[in-house]
């Protein structure tokens, strides 16, 4: 008896959070704490970063960028992780929510990714003397922006919504593969890159005073990125939903 | 003997559709004859860049190999009835794609070992390739497969596009591979890899790429 | 509770991208008995059958069958290989070893084209062959998406008397059509 109640109890939770509007107004709510939370984090973590930190021994100033270049880089990969586990989450319980959530993630994944190839360009030029180089991360973080592409023109070329959702997930799900291949790559071959300087296990092999503000940036700018996130599903409700009563009340 | 009756009748299909199949394999016997043309024109070593040309047009070869694999069926009416008449449309997908790398990617696999000792006049290196081109061909033909299978309906451009990204980490170990080969060392390791790669995608792949087909004809 | 029907669908609606295509849509089919599914162009007529056969999965709505039921479809699309003759075609569909095949295919005026490529037969005998398939088969029930388009009168006679003749043993047929079919059959409208 206890165990139908629960079920029927879980079923009806899912449910409720499943539906994009309790999804449209609890995100409504959070999202002006979170953008100037995060906002705060990561312009004090960047000031800090910047202007107080000791200049590194090997790199000079120019290591600085690192502020830009690394969380850009991890927020990347994260998002590429959520986005398949969205997208598992669509295919095994059929939650629409969860296609939207995918959906409106790619196309901020691949400007993330640009701007970390970018920085990552930016940085090289002082460091290895060249702002690109064919060694085994890049190559991955550049196969992963164009995944993403692949990703949003796959979605966009079907008109059947239902279809393009489900064919969205299939990549997403496969396309996973790539991530532990960019974490590992640069254990694998020798590259330009340096190995990870923050491992799970080991003592972190950068300064403290340098790793403080990595973290806070870290934090902020995946804060930041999720406003951004919330921006492009909420684009995704109006889009998807606009023939229902709720959204047309809304607007 | 009634197990094989899929076997067969993909293999019917194919054989009859020859251009489906001697196309492929005319194309790469074609690249393979141009390259050393152009290497007259240029001053760089016939065995330097012969492995490349030959990985890079064995990704080409496989890619239009599977140009529309499964869009003649879509559009004869073929999936559909495959799908009503409760057969598994996985082992089905298995089954094409086998065939597919029996009939283009075994010959290719031994015409590239073949004209590997004309390069570079080494029987033995040919004899390691082999193996490595066989499976790597079988790995190439089911990446391209799933891209082909998710853009069904709008084109094999996209779909191929989508799923280069994927080969290219093949294309590093082949890399790794050939300068296995060269030093002769590490070789087996690098033929392990790509065979366990390839022995965990060859059944997991057709089952992914029925799933899509099925969404394709809803 | 026993029951005779065949299928059984109940309440089916199916919605594109949030627009509605039918809604409320239920019939019980028994043994024996055959259903016209009549409407306007775009109603969603094909896209029933469809929902029937088992392709395409109804936005609501649930479908109840027999157990262990077997039926064939011909939708618009034929399903032969158009670069391979009619022989092979029959081969393929494991239809070769057919008692009934010599004279179905000396009824249907087919038994001298044997080994012409199907791209070069014209959409009747294109459908014809595709017939072929519905003709051999021994199924407990048929389902035909506009089955008489392209037919000439003799083909079309012949296979209102196959179907008839299969419903009087004990089959279902489910049909659209919008040339009239002389099969006597419950109408239902999708509009």
């Amino acid at each position: 008896m206890l165990r139908e109640i629960l079920i029927i109890v879980i079923k009806k939770f899912i449910h409720q959070f499943a539906s994009p509007k309790t999804y449209f107004y609890q995100v409504n709510r959070l999202y002006p704490w979170l953008l100037y939370i995060s906002l705060f984090i990561y312009l004090f973590a960047i000031i800090w970063g910047l202007l107080f930190t000791p200049k590194d021994f090997v790199q000079g100033h120019s290591y600085r960028i690192i502020y830009f270049h690394v969380p850009a880089s991890f927020v990347a990969q994260s998002l590429y992780a959520a986005m398949a586990i969205s997208s598992a989450v669509f295919l095994i319980w059929r939650v629409k929510l969860a296609a939207y959530l995918a959906r409106s993630i790619a196309p901020i994944g691949a400007m993330v990714t640009f701007i970390a190839l970018v920085s990552g360009s930016i940085w090289g030029i002082p460091t290895w003397g060249t702002w690109w180089e064919w060694d085994a991360r890049i190559t991955s973080t550049l196969i992963l922006f164009i995944m993403y592409l692949g990703l949003i023109s796959l979605h966009n070329s079907f008109n059947n919504f239902d279809k393009a959702d489900k064919l969205l997930a299939y990549l997403a799900i496969i396309g996973f593969i790539q991530i532990p291949i960019i974490k590992k790559s640069v254990d694998w071959w020798s590259s330009l890159h340096q190995p990870a300087s923050i491992t799970i296990s080991d003592k972190p092999s950068i300064d403290p005073s340098m790793l403080y503000p990595l973290f806070m940036s870290m934090i902020g700018f995946a804060g930041l990125v999720a406003c951004l996130v919330i921006l492009s599903s909420k684009v995704q409700i109006y889009i998807r939903e606009k023939n229902k009563s709720w959204v047309k009340d809304h607007v | 003997m009634k197990l094989l009756l899929p076997y067969t009748n993909e293999a019917l299909k194919l054989i009859k559709k020859t251009r489906a199949w001697i196309g492929p394999i005319l194309i790469f016997i074609l690249i393979m004859v141009a390259f050393p043309l152009t290497v007259e024109l240029s001053s760089t070593n016939l065995s330097d860049a012969f492995y490349p040309v030959l990985f890079i047009s064995i990704l080409l070869v496989m890619m239009l190999a599977t140009e529309d694999i499964f869009l003649e069926d879509y559009e004869d009416g073929s999936l559909e009835l495959l799908l009503i008449s409760n057969k598994s449309l996985s082992q089905w997908v298995f089954i094409k794609i086998f065939i597919h790398w029996l009939f283009i990617g075994v010959p290719i696999s031994l015409l590239g070992a073949f004209f590997n000792i004309g390069a570079n006049n080494d029987l033995n290196s040919s004899l390691m390739l082999l193996p490595a081109l066989g499976i790597s061909t079988y790995i190439f033909l089911i990446l391209f497969c799933f891209g082909n299978s998710l853009s069904l309906t709008k084109g094999s451009v996209l779909g191929t596009l989508i799923t280069l990204p994927l080969t290219l980490p093949i294309l590093v170990i082949l890399g790794k591979l050939t300068s296995a080969i060269i030093f002769n060392i590490n070789y087996f390791e690098f033929l392990i890899l790509l065979f366990g790669i390839l022995s965990i995608i060859i059944f997991a792949f057709p089952a992914i790429i029925s799933r899509i087909i099925k969404t394709h004809l809803e | 509770m026993e029951s005779s029907y065949l299928i059984e669908a109940r309440q089916l609606a199916y919605k594109i991208n949030e627009v509605k295509l039918f809604s409320n849509f239920s019939f019980t089919l028994k043994a024996g008995e055959a259903l016209h599914i009549k409407g306007s162009n775009g109603s969603g007529k094909t896209t029933l059958i469809r929902i029937l056969c088992g392709i395409t999965p109804a936005t609501k709505g649930e479908i109840l069958k027999k157990d262990d039921l077997v039926f064939t479809y011909l939708g618009h699309k034929n399903a032969l290989k158009t670069y391979l003759s009619i022989r092979d075609n029959i081969s393929l569909l494991g239809l070769s070893k057919n008692e009934d095949l010599k004279t179905l295919l000396t009824s249907l005026n087919l038994q001298n084209k044997l080994d012409v490529i199907i791209a070069n037969l014209s959409f009747g005998q294109q459908k014809k062959v595709a017939l072929l398939r519905i003709f051999l088969s021994n199924s407990d029930l048929i389902l035909l998406d506009e089955p008489f388009v392209g037919l000439d009168s003799a083909s079309h006679n012949l296979l209102c008397k196959f179907l008839e003749s299969r419903l009087n043993n004990g089959a279902g047929l489910i049909y659209t059509s919008h040339i009239s079919a002389g099969i006597a059959s419950k109408d239902i409208s999708i509009d």
